[in-house]
Protein backbone atom coordinates (compact mmCIF):
# COMPACT_ATOMS: atom_id res chain seq x y z
CA UNK A 1 0.00 0.00 0.00
CA UNK A 2 1.42 3.60 -1.08
CA UNK A 3 1.45 6.11 1.69
CA UNK A 4 1.42 9.70 0.86
CA UNK A 5 2.75 11.63 3.55
CA UNK A 6 1.62 15.07 3.93
CA UNK A 7 4.40 17.24 3.15
CA UNK A 8 4.30 21.22 4.60
CA UNK A 9 5.94 21.35 1.34
CA UNK A 10 3.14 21.67 -0.51
CA UNK A 11 1.19 23.80 1.41
CA UNK A 12 2.51 27.43 1.50
CA UNK A 13 -0.35 28.42 4.16
CA UNK A 14 1.59 26.76 6.72
CA UNK A 15 4.74 27.48 5.59
CA UNK A 16 3.34 30.85 6.50
CA UNK A 17 1.96 29.92 9.86
CA UNK A 18 5.38 28.33 10.56
CA UNK A 19 7.19 31.79 9.20
CA UNK A 20 4.66 33.65 11.44
CA UNK A 21 5.70 31.47 14.49
CA UNK A 22 9.20 32.05 13.86
CA UNK A 23 9.13 35.45 13.55
CA UNK A 24 7.05 35.83 17.03
CA UNK A 25 9.42 33.56 18.86
CA UNK A 26 12.80 36.00 17.70
CA UNK A 27 10.21 39.22 18.62
CA UNK A 28 12.30 40.76 21.36
CA UNK A 29 15.14 38.77 21.04
CA UNK A 30 18.61 40.14 20.50
CA UNK A 31 20.16 40.53 17.17
CA UNK A 32 23.14 37.82 17.16
CA UNK A 33 26.07 39.60 15.59
CA UNK A 34 24.20 42.60 14.90
CA UNK A 35 24.14 46.08 16.76
CA UNK A 36 21.05 47.87 15.62
CA UNK A 37 22.61 51.02 17.86
CA UNK A 38 20.26 54.02 18.12
CA UNK A 39 17.46 53.59 15.29
CA UNK A 40 16.17 50.93 17.08
CA UNK A 41 12.62 49.43 16.96
CA UNK A 42 10.15 51.98 15.68
CA UNK A 43 12.17 53.60 13.61
CA UNK A 44 10.98 53.18 9.78
CA UNK A 45 12.13 51.18 7.66
CA UNK A 46 11.10 47.95 9.93
CA UNK A 47 13.57 45.56 9.34
CA UNK A 48 14.03 41.40 9.94
CA UNK A 49 17.49 39.60 9.90
CA UNK A 50 17.68 36.63 8.72
CA UNK A 51 20.56 33.85 8.42
CA UNK A 52 21.28 30.79 5.96
CA UNK A 53 23.78 28.60 5.65
CA UNK A 54 25.92 31.36 3.44
CA UNK A 55 25.40 34.39 5.53
CA UNK A 56 22.50 37.09 6.85
CA UNK A 57 19.41 38.51 5.07
CA UNK A 58 18.12 42.05 5.82
CA UNK A 59 14.91 42.66 4.97
CA UNK A 60 13.14 45.94 5.12
CA UNK A 61 9.45 46.94 4.40
CA UNK A 62 9.66 50.24 1.90
CA UNK A 63 6.50 50.32 0.32
CA UNK A 64 6.23 53.64 -2.33
CA UNK A 65 10.04 53.67 -2.27
CA UNK A 66 11.09 53.88 -5.92
CA UNK A 67 14.84 51.78 -6.39
CA UNK A 68 16.29 55.04 -7.34
CA UNK A 69 15.72 56.44 -4.05
CA UNK A 70 17.15 54.26 -1.93
CA UNK A 71 21.23 54.67 -0.95
CA UNK A 72 23.05 51.71 1.06
CA UNK A 73 26.53 52.27 1.80
CA UNK A 74 28.90 50.52 3.61
CA UNK A 75 31.58 51.73 6.09
CA UNK A 76 33.72 49.50 7.44
CA UNK A 77 31.35 47.30 9.48
CA UNK A 78 28.55 49.76 9.39
CA UNK A 79 26.03 49.30 7.15
CA UNK A 80 23.80 52.24 6.33
CA UNK A 81 20.23 52.73 4.61
CA UNK A 82 18.99 55.78 3.49
CA UNK A 83 16.17 57.34 0.79
CA UNK A 84 12.84 59.14 0.86
CA UNK A 85 9.72 58.12 0.75
CA UNK A 86 7.22 60.73 -0.89
CA UNK A 87 3.75 60.36 -0.50
CA UNK A 88 2.49 63.25 -2.17
CA UNK A 89 -0.92 64.07 -3.66
CA UNK A 90 -1.69 66.37 -6.66
CA UNK A 91 -2.09 69.92 -5.78
CA UNK A 92 -5.30 70.85 -3.99
CA UNK A 93 -6.11 67.88 -2.92
CA UNK A 94 -7.88 66.89 0.15
CA UNK A 95 -6.86 64.12 2.69
CA UNK A 96 -9.87 61.99 4.15
CA UNK A 97 -7.62 60.02 5.75
CA UNK A 98 -3.70 60.29 5.75
CA UNK A 99 -2.14 57.32 7.65
CA UNK A 100 1.05 56.55 5.53
CA UNK A 101 4.21 58.84 6.71
CA UNK A 102 6.54 60.55 4.12
CA UNK A 103 10.06 61.71 4.75
CA UNK A 104 13.61 60.91 4.83
CA UNK A 105 14.82 57.86 6.37
CA UNK A 106 18.50 56.37 7.46
CA UNK A 107 19.29 53.54 9.36
CA UNK A 108 22.73 51.61 9.85
CA UNK A 109 23.36 48.71 11.30
CA UNK A 110 26.50 47.18 12.61
CA UNK A 111 27.57 44.27 11.04
CA UNK A 112 29.32 41.37 12.62
CA UNK A 113 33.49 41.04 11.43
CA UNK A 114 33.07 37.86 9.37
CA UNK A 115 30.67 39.27 6.43
CA UNK A 116 32.74 40.05 3.06
CA UNK A 117 30.34 43.69 2.26
CA UNK A 118 32.21 43.59 -0.71
CA UNK A 119 29.90 40.78 -2.40
CA UNK A 120 26.87 42.19 -1.28
CA UNK A 121 24.22 42.53 -3.03
CA UNK A 122 20.86 44.14 -2.67
CA UNK A 123 17.08 43.71 -4.66
CA UNK A 124 13.88 45.74 -3.87
CA UNK A 125 10.98 44.20 -5.83
CA UNK A 126 7.31 45.20 -4.56
CA UNK A 127 8.37 47.52 -2.18
CA UNK A 128 10.57 45.04 0.00
CA UNK A 129 14.40 45.42 -0.18
CA UNK A 130 16.74 42.47 0.48
CA UNK A 131 20.36 43.16 1.01
CA UNK A 132 21.87 40.12 0.93
CA UNK A 133 25.89 39.84 3.44
CA UNK A 134 27.46 36.62 2.60
CA UNK A 135 30.25 35.57 5.06
CA UNK A 136 33.79 35.62 4.12
CA UNK A 137 34.90 32.35 2.56
CA UNK A 138 36.44 31.05 5.84
CA UNK A 139 33.56 31.51 8.28
CA UNK A 140 31.55 29.79 5.85
CA UNK A 141 30.63 26.36 7.50
CA UNK A 142 32.40 23.43 5.91
CA UNK A 143 32.48 19.82 5.46
CA UNK A 144 34.87 17.83 6.46
CA UNK A 145 36.09 14.69 5.11
CA UNK A 146 36.82 11.59 6.88
CA UNK A 147 39.56 9.64 5.25
CA UNK A 148 39.19 6.20 4.94
CA UNK A 149 42.48 4.57 7.25
CA UNK B 1 20.69 63.55 8.31
CA UNK B 2 17.38 63.48 8.33
CA UNK B 3 15.74 66.37 10.50
CA UNK B 4 12.62 64.63 11.77
CA UNK B 5 13.13 60.97 11.93
CA UNK B 6 10.61 59.11 9.81
CA UNK B 7 8.58 56.63 12.38
CA UNK B 8 6.72 53.85 11.52
CA UNK B 9 4.33 52.10 14.04
CA UNK B 10 3.17 48.67 14.34
CA UNK B 11 1.47 46.57 11.81
CA UNK B 12 -1.83 46.44 13.16
CA UNK B 13 -3.73 42.32 12.88
CA UNK B 14 -6.40 42.65 11.67
CA UNK B 15 -8.94 40.89 14.52
CA UNK B 16 -12.54 40.77 14.78
CA UNK B 17 -13.99 38.30 11.99
CA UNK B 18 -12.87 35.40 10.79
CA UNK B 19 -11.17 34.88 7.69
CA UNK B 20 -11.49 31.62 5.00
CA UNK B 21 -7.32 31.74 4.63
CA UNK B 22 -5.49 30.55 7.56
CA UNK B 23 -2.49 32.75 9.03
CA UNK B 24 -2.40 36.04 9.83
CA UNK B 25 -3.91 39.14 8.47
CA UNK B 26 -3.00 42.41 8.22
CA UNK B 27 -4.40 46.43 7.72
CA UNK B 28 -2.82 47.91 5.47
CA UNK B 29 -2.13 51.98 6.08
CA UNK B 30 -4.16 53.83 3.37
CA UNK B 31 -4.20 56.99 2.38
CA UNK B 32 -7.38 58.57 0.41
CA UNK B 33 -7.88 62.15 -0.75
CA UNK B 34 -10.27 63.75 -3.05
CA UNK B 35 -9.92 65.49 -5.97
CA UNK B 36 -12.42 67.32 -8.11
CA UNK B 37 -13.24 63.94 -9.80
CA UNK B 38 -12.42 61.50 -8.12
CA UNK B 39 -11.36 59.50 -4.90
CA UNK B 40 -7.75 58.03 -4.23
CA UNK B 41 -6.63 55.32 -2.56
CA UNK B 42 -3.51 54.09 -1.68
CA UNK B 43 -2.64 51.04 0.49
CA UNK B 44 0.82 50.28 2.00
CA UNK B 45 1.01 46.17 0.99
CA UNK B 46 4.63 45.22 0.84
CA UNK B 47 5.54 42.02 -0.83
CA UNK B 48 2.57 41.91 -2.65
CA UNK B 49 2.75 41.83 -6.60
CA UNK B 50 0.02 42.66 -8.63
CA UNK B 51 -0.96 39.43 -9.23
CA UNK B 52 -1.66 38.71 -5.45
CA UNK B 53 -4.50 40.89 -5.17
CA UNK B 54 -8.14 41.05 -5.32
CA UNK B 55 -10.48 43.68 -5.19
CA UNK B 56 -14.10 43.47 -4.88
CA UNK B 57 -16.83 45.91 -5.10
CA UNK B 58 -19.60 44.09 -3.02
CA UNK B 59 -22.96 45.56 -2.12
CA UNK B 60 -21.33 49.45 -1.56
CA UNK B 61 -17.93 47.51 -0.37
CA UNK B 62 -14.67 47.81 -1.16
CA UNK B 63 -12.44 45.32 -0.41
CA UNK B 64 -8.96 44.89 -1.02
CA UNK B 65 -7.00 41.49 -0.12
CA UNK B 66 -3.68 41.09 -0.87
CA UNK B 67 -1.24 38.01 -0.56
CA UNK B 68 2.36 37.95 0.32
CA UNK B 69 4.90 35.18 -1.22
CA UNK B 70 6.12 32.75 0.88
CA UNK B 71 8.59 31.63 -1.19
CA UNK B 72 10.94 34.03 -0.73
CA UNK B 73 11.32 33.01 3.11
CA UNK B 74 12.30 29.39 2.34
CA UNK B 75 15.27 28.07 4.38
CA UNK B 76 16.00 31.30 6.26
CA UNK B 77 15.92 31.50 10.33
CA UNK B 78 14.74 34.37 11.67
CA UNK B 79 17.89 36.38 13.78
CA UNK B 80 16.03 39.53 14.86
CA UNK B 81 12.53 40.79 13.81
CA UNK B 82 11.16 44.03 13.86
CA UNK B 83 7.78 42.95 11.67
CA UNK B 84 5.35 40.04 10.95
CA UNK B 85 4.77 38.39 7.77
CA UNK B 86 0.96 38.08 6.79
CA UNK B 87 -1.65 38.98 3.86
CA UNK B 88 -3.11 42.30 3.74
CA UNK B 89 -7.02 43.19 4.23
CA UNK B 90 -8.62 46.13 4.22
CA UNK B 91 -12.88 47.43 3.46
CA UNK B 92 -14.44 50.54 3.38
CA UNK B 93 -18.02 51.31 2.67
CA UNK B 94 -18.40 53.27 -0.73
CA UNK B 95 -21.07 56.28 -0.80
CA UNK B 96 -23.71 56.38 -3.57
CA UNK B 97 -21.15 59.05 -4.95
CA UNK B 98 -18.67 56.90 -6.68
CA UNK B 99 -19.10 55.42 -9.79
CA UNK B 100 -18.09 51.97 -8.84
CA UNK B 101 -18.11 50.64 -12.35
CA UNK B 102 -15.02 52.75 -13.65
CA UNK B 103 -12.74 51.79 -10.81
CA UNK B 104 -9.47 51.40 -11.87
CA UNK B 105 -6.52 50.00 -9.70
CA UNK B 106 -2.39 49.99 -9.96
CA UNK B 107 0.50 48.93 -8.28
CA UNK B 108 4.04 50.26 -7.65
CA UNK B 109 6.61 49.43 -5.35
CA UNK B 110 4.09 47.56 -3.33
CA UNK B 111 1.83 50.29 -3.15
CA UNK B 112 -1.96 50.26 -4.19
CA UNK B 113 -3.18 52.57 -5.80
CA UNK B 114 -6.84 53.30 -6.72
CA UNK B 115 -8.98 55.43 -8.26
CA UNK B 116 -12.66 55.95 -7.53
CA UNK B 117 -14.64 58.46 -9.79
CA UNK B 118 -17.37 60.35 -8.53
CA UNK B 119 -20.83 59.56 -10.35
CA UNK B 120 -21.43 62.50 -13.11
CA UNK B 121 -24.52 63.62 -10.58
CA UNK B 122 -21.81 63.95 -7.61
CA UNK B 123 -19.33 65.73 -9.60
CA UNK B 124 -18.86 69.98 -8.36
CA UNK B 125 -20.62 71.96 -10.76
CA UNK B 126 -20.03 75.63 -10.36
CA UNK B 127 -23.53 77.93 -11.64
CA UNK B 128 -22.82 80.49 -13.52
CA UNK B 129 -24.87 83.55 -12.90
CA UNK B 130 -26.34 85.49 -16.18
CA UNK B 131 -26.85 88.88 -15.58
CA UNK B 132 -30.12 90.61 -15.19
Amino acid sequence: MALIRFSPRFSPLDALLTLQRELDRTFESPALGFDLGVSGRGVFPPTNVFSDKDGYIVRMEVPGVAPEALTIESHGRTLTISGKRETSVPEGASFHRHERNSGEFSRSLQLSSDLDLTKAEATCKHGMLTVRLPKKEEAKPRQIEIKAA
Amino acid sequence: MPDQELTTHKKQELTGNEHTRPGRTYVPDVDIYETPDSLWLRADMPGVDEQSIEINVNDGVLSIEGQVEVKDYENLAPVYTEYNIGNYSRRFTLADSIDAERISARMKHGVLELELPKAEKAKPRRIAISAN
